[in-house]
């Protein structure tokens, strides 16, 4: 009898670590958005600190970035994207939630995977869903997930002045690359 | 004579208002490192705070955060499993267990990881 709780207790414990190792995670995500004009400055943040969980078995996966996070190269750039366009201490911060669709772990490799990730996108308090390719690969015990994606400020209700708006391209190319990790 | 006058002074005008204007557009970024802290707080507080949304007001600014390395992850810190501090160098970061003193900027509450993030950390002797 005592064996046989033994023997539980020990697939119970594989069964808790195997269910564990299907969750991979970062805190070091980095995302990178331009909306640059030829001839104008360049409008370019970086964030190198967002935070993004997959979990193995079922494809989902959320990402967070705080807002304050992104660092331009011209600090007033900067304090006016903060404080007059994505109003940071309003909305501190952007999420990322759905799913990568087909994702299959044993079938990845070290070349990229073309997969869908269909999901919820909040920026500036503003839901909208989007489904955008996403490229997949594994490197060692580490899932590589590449997005790219054009995003429009005014479907999340951000609105341009029109004396920079020749600045600014109406469309903004982001770029979000996580490695993530058991 | 007069004009000559005029167009100095109108020369002027543009040298000191392209300077000033200038230097608005093209203000250096913030020093986190040299900026004098406007709190210190223990990282489990810290994480408190923002739980039960008393953070927001920390937003953005300069703080120094206490308590014991947990985790280092690359170039960055975790106090206390409630502090993530991205250091603002490599050979900033130190080995875990050890009690620090680390100021940074306050970025925000991360809800994914139940974490306060802070950016371009320095650690305070």
């Amino acid at each position: 009898m005592k064996l046989k709780i033994k023997i539980l207790c020990f697939l119970l414990c594989l069964a808790t670590v195997s269910i564990a190792q299907q969750k991979y995670s970062t805190k070091s995500g980095e995302i990178t958005f331009e909306a640059s004009v030829p001839s104008f400055e360049e409008v370019k943040a970086q964030h190198n600190n967002v935070s993004a969980v997959l979990k193995g078995d079922t494809g989902e996966f959320a990402a967070l970035a705080l807002i304050k996070g992104f660092r331009f190269k011209v600090a007033l750039m900067e304090e006016h994207f903060n404080e007059n366009y994505i109003e940071s201490t309003k909305f501190p911060k952007a999420t990322f939630k759905g799913v990568i669709k087909n994702l299959v772990l044993s079938d990845l490799s070290e070349d990229n995977t073309e997969l869908i990730f269909e999901g919820t996108l909040n920026l500036h308090g503003v839901d909208k869903k989007i489904a955008i390719p996403a490229a997949v690969s594994m490197k060692g015990d580490s899932i590589i997930v590449a997005l790219k994606f054009k995003l429009k400020p005014e479907d999340f209700d951000i609105k341009i002045p029109s004396i920079v708006s020749s600045k600014i391209a109406e469309e903004v190319d982001v770029a979000a690359n996580f490695t993530l990790s058991q | 004579m007069n004009n000559r006058r005029k167009i100095i002074v109108v020369l002027f005008l543009l040298v000191v208002g392209g300077y000033f204007a200038y230097n608005y557009m093209y203000k250096d970024h913030r020093d986190i490192s040299t900026e004098e802290p406007s709190l210190e707080i223990a990282g489990t507080y810290l994480l408190e705070r923002f739980k039960t949304g008393n953070g927001e007001d920390l937003l953005n600014r300069t703080i120094t955060v206490t308590g014991k390395v947990t985790q280092v992850e690359g170039e960055a810190v975790t106090i206390d499993f409630s502090v993530y501090c991205s250091m603002a160098s490599e050979t900033a970061v130190t080995a875990t267990n050890k009690e620090v003193r680390i100021k940074g900027r306050c970025i925000g509450y991360d809800d994914l990881f139940e974490l306060v993030k802070l950016d371009q950390c320095t650690i305070v002797k």
